[in-house]
């Protein structure tokens, strides 16, 4: 095979793109029944993928796509109809294409795709058989134009009837016959509608069954039937009372649908004509915005790169420092110091605009999420509407991808635990329907995402019940416990409400990772319930985690940094102030009793005792907790690049990061979450 | 297998020990840095260090192979190869030179009390014994 490393990553790229495409129109095809356009849509990303991985050579893919887009070729032709057995169908599909994905990308052997093509096939065979038969035996329903009519004479006070009409097999000239029939028909009332329309055949070969309707007065089916079936190269005749199909506003709605799917249709045609269906989105999408498409790697190089630089501007400035004591001033030398400022000014504004590039919508992480409901929802037996709003919202990329377990973890739960059965949804007066919504928002400079459930809420009595029996905390403290606190319980390890743990939201992970995987990433996790209305979930996320203000301070000769968010306040203290309580030291603030630990002991280094009584110390809180760290010295803040510690060194308690300093040393930055927990054993 | 006795070896000592790394397995060679610990962490895991810009851990072989405690001299060097798309520093007594062998033995059990998980091979040269590493075991992490 020829080498086509370079087209495979554009090719990965595309069959992404198409996947996703692919996915939301399954689901919405399965939301909003079947409509041509996201028919349309769905053959087009199989068309794309069939002719891409023929030129890859990825022959398994070819062979599935194709079949797929044959299927979905007589579904837009209408000789088949959706069905939720299609649509599951098409979930199997969709999920193959994914596992041909995934071989891909890791160059292993594609699996075979055999069983799911001969589904497909079955499929397509068996089903135009049976439409084909359905629509016999109907007679069919009436296209939409004649149903419009027909609501305008029945609303009229007419009586409309249909007159179906089959013709003998041997009928030599149909359309001279069809033309007697419609004479005789139209003595008895006003034709409305006729199919086929005789004006419009050209050929009457294929013509077997005419459909008619008539408003009359007075006439009696029967005299119609009577009237018809006396004629020649009659077979049978059918005369049935009218009534029309659907409420009237939403056959409205349905009609201007119509119109459009009509419009689309020439698109069908073919390869040109399809690029003509193709072109008002994608003259739409250049009028949105111009993007270009760039390699994650690269644009982490040009961070890397500015975060040495900016690394180099702070020595610079250290040096210019040096300078200035050792010779004092002159005109070089104030020069010097304005060309130092200038360049971190541009640094400054260079550094925003690369974190800018690295904003991604939080719409890429969403879509992940209807497929998972609509399967969850599915398995349980529960009724869900998933609603998400503010997937325009931007936020880093590393974010993106960090907060989605976490994200998953809050809809897994909102969905198994907290959306009720149906039943049960009823008997409480609510609509069978469950809610989950989910809305990300810019606030301040944070990002704000929330995951609510309209469902059974939580309990906090069960809560503080089950806390006690586990031994999270004792019976007295439960009862101490404020409403807000007692809920925050569900945020302890090893606590889980779910009476029975289900299969599928157990995963063996509880409320204590969500949480502290948000913490992590720098951010705070709140709850709110109300018993019988619905769970509440708000996640609040810095926007980038590339960088952040930290606050500088030295212990045991190293450096560390504390993020400046989490920083309370700073004070000197007095060792000689400092309490025991249960062995622990604690100082009291402002009548706070706040816990009170060395930096340096909590790494495990000494501490050279001694020097002077009054010691640095940073307050950190997180929620309503707070902690006071001791350290030997306070170095200033500044702004530091985050550098993660690398997946070799993987996750280490209490450090979340590095940053290279204007030094060129590495200053370990300490983790929050971490810290209080190395504090208290348990937060 | 024609052309592995061709094949070229860093070869460097830890201890009274030689050991090689394949050529094409090593990034560079660097004198040794400051190390910033990290609390909390394996116990072979020295640190970081700062590598024009980057960060990258680096690991005590003596620490890994149960020997004394690393004593960092003139010689000292990092060894810095490539695991899983990571940059990861191998710190080495010193480095003698690159080197083949002529020939390349199967490693047994134990070399010399050293899990020979750890061992691609035994090199011989003509007056030593050059124990291969098998990287991507010996940077494994349980």
């Amino acid at each position: 095979m020829f080498d086509n490393s370079e087209f495979r990553q554009v090719f990965l790229e595309e069959l992404e793109e198409q996947i996703m495409t692919m996915e939301e129109e399954i689901l919405s095809l399965e939301k909003q029944g079947s409509h041509s356009e996201g028919i349309q849509r769905l053959f087009r990303a199989a068309h794309t993928i069939k002719g891409s991985s023929a030129a890859m050579g990825y022959m398994e893919l070819k062979q599935l796509t194709h079949e797929w887009e044959h299927l979905l070729d007589m579904l837009r032709n209408e000789e088949l109809a959706m069905s939720r057995e299609l649509t599951n169908l098409f979930f199997q599909c969709l999920d193959f294409i994914k596992d041909l994905q995934n071989s891909i990308i890791h160059e292993e052997l594609l699996p075979d795709p055999s069983a799911v093509i001969k589904e497909l096939e079955r499929f397509s065979k068996a089903n135009t058989e049976s439409v084909a038969a359905a629509k016999e035996a109907a007679g069919d329903a009436l296209p939409e134009e004649a149903e419009q009519v027909l609501r305008e004479f029945i609303h009229n006070g007419q009586t409309v009837y249909r007159v179906t009409v089959k013709l003998t097999e041997d009928c030599m000239m149909k359309l001279a016959r069809i033309s007697i029939i419609d004479i005789s028909l139209r003595a008895f009332g006003e034709v409305l509608w006729n199919e086929p329309n005789m004006k419009l055949v050209q050929d009457d070969q294929d013509i077997h069954a005419v459909r008619w309707l008539i408003a009359t007065q007075e006439v009696e089916p029967l005299v119609l039937e009577q009237a018809v079936a006396g004629l020649m190269d009659v077979h049978s005749v059918r005369v049935e009372a009218m009534q029309p199909s659907q409420p009237e506003a939403e056959t409205a709605a349905a009609l201007e649908q119509e119109q459009d799917n009509a419009d689309m249709l020439p698109g069908f045609a073919g390869g040109a004509a399809e690029e003509a269906a193709d072109k008002p989105q994608q003259s739409k999408a250049s009028m949105k915005q111009q993007t270009i498409r760039v390699n994650v790697e690269r644009l982490e190089n040009v961070l890397d790169l500015l975060g040495e630089l900016v690394i180099d501007q702070t020595r610079l400035k250290q040096a210019i420092q040096t300078l200035h004591q050792a010779h004092g001033y002159s005109e070089t030398m104030d020069d010097l110091g304005e060309i130092s400022d200038h360049l971190s000014r541009l640094i400054g504004s260079l550094q925003e605009n690369v974190l800018k590039v690295r904003m991604l919508p939080i719409e890429q992480l969403f879509s992940r999420f209807p497929r998972m409901v609509r399967d969850l929802a599915q398995t349980l037996n529960k009724n869900v509407d998933l609603q998400m709003v503010g997937g325009d919202t931007e936020l880093d990329r590393t974010l993106i991808e960090e907060v989605g377990d976490p994200m998953i973890h809050l809809i897994r739960n909102a969905v198994d635990h907290g959306i009720e059965m149906p039943e049960e949804r009823q008997k409480s007066g609510k609509p069978e329907q469950g809610i989950v919504r989910i809305s990300a928002a810019h606030e301040d400079n944070q990002v704000v995402v929330v995951v609510e459930d309209d469902g059974g809420g939580i309990d906090t009595n069960k809560l503080r019940k089950s806390a006690v029996a586990k031994g999270v905390i004792t019976a007295e403290e439960a009862a101490l416990l404020d409403e807000h606190k007692a809920l925050r319980l569900i945020f302890h390890p090893g606590f889980s409400t779910a009476s029975q743990l289900s299969d599928v939201s157990g995963r063996g992970v509880g409320m204590d990772i969500v949480r502290t995987d948000i913490e992590r990433l720098g951010g705070i996790i709140d709850i709110d319930t109300t018993v019988g209305v619905g769970t509440k979930f708000t996640i609040r996320l810095p926007l980038t985690l590339a960088i952040t203000t930290g606050l500088l301070v030295k212990a045991s000769d190293q450096t560390f940094i504390l993020p400046m968010s989490a920083v309370v306040e700073i004070i000197r203290v007095d060792t000689s102030t400092l309490k025991m309580i249960k062995g622990s030291p604690v100082i009291k603030i402002r009548n706070q009793i706040v816990p009170f630990v060395w930096l340096h002991e909590m790494f495990g280094y000494s501490r050279t005792e001694g020097g002077s009584e009054k010691i640095p110390v940073v307050m950190i809180g997180r929620a309503e907790q707070r902690l006071a760290i001791a350290v030997d010295q306070l170095l200033g803040n500044q702004e530091v690049v985050i550098k993660t510690l690398g997946s070799y060194v993987g996750k280490v308690d209490g450090i979340s990061g590095a940053t290279i300093l204007g030094n060129g040393r590495i200053a370990l930055i300490l983790e929050i979450g971490g810290l209080m927990k190395k504090a208290s054993g348990i937060s | 297998m024609q052309g592995v006795e061709q094949m070229q070896y860093v070869q460097f000592g830890v201890g009274e020990e030689s050991y090689g790394i394949r050529i094409a397995e090593v990034h560079e060679i660097i004198r040794m840095q400051e190390i910033t610990e990290i609390p909390n962490c394996q116990f072979y895991v020295k640190g970081v260090i700062n590598l024009r810009g980057k960060i990258i851990p680096v690991i005590s072989l003596r620490a890994l192979f149960s020997l004394d405690e690393d004593v960092y001299s003139k010689a000292t060097r990092i060894v810095v190869v490539h695991h899983q798309e990571e940059s990861i520093g191998i710190i080495v007594d010193r480095v003698h030179k690159v080197t083949t062998f002529h020939d390349i033995q199967p490693p047994p059990e134990r070399v010399g009390g050293i899990n020979g998980a750890y061992f691609t091979g035994i090199g011989l040269t003509e007056s030593e014994l050059v124990g291969i590493l098998k990287i991507d075991e010996v940077l494994l992490r349980d």
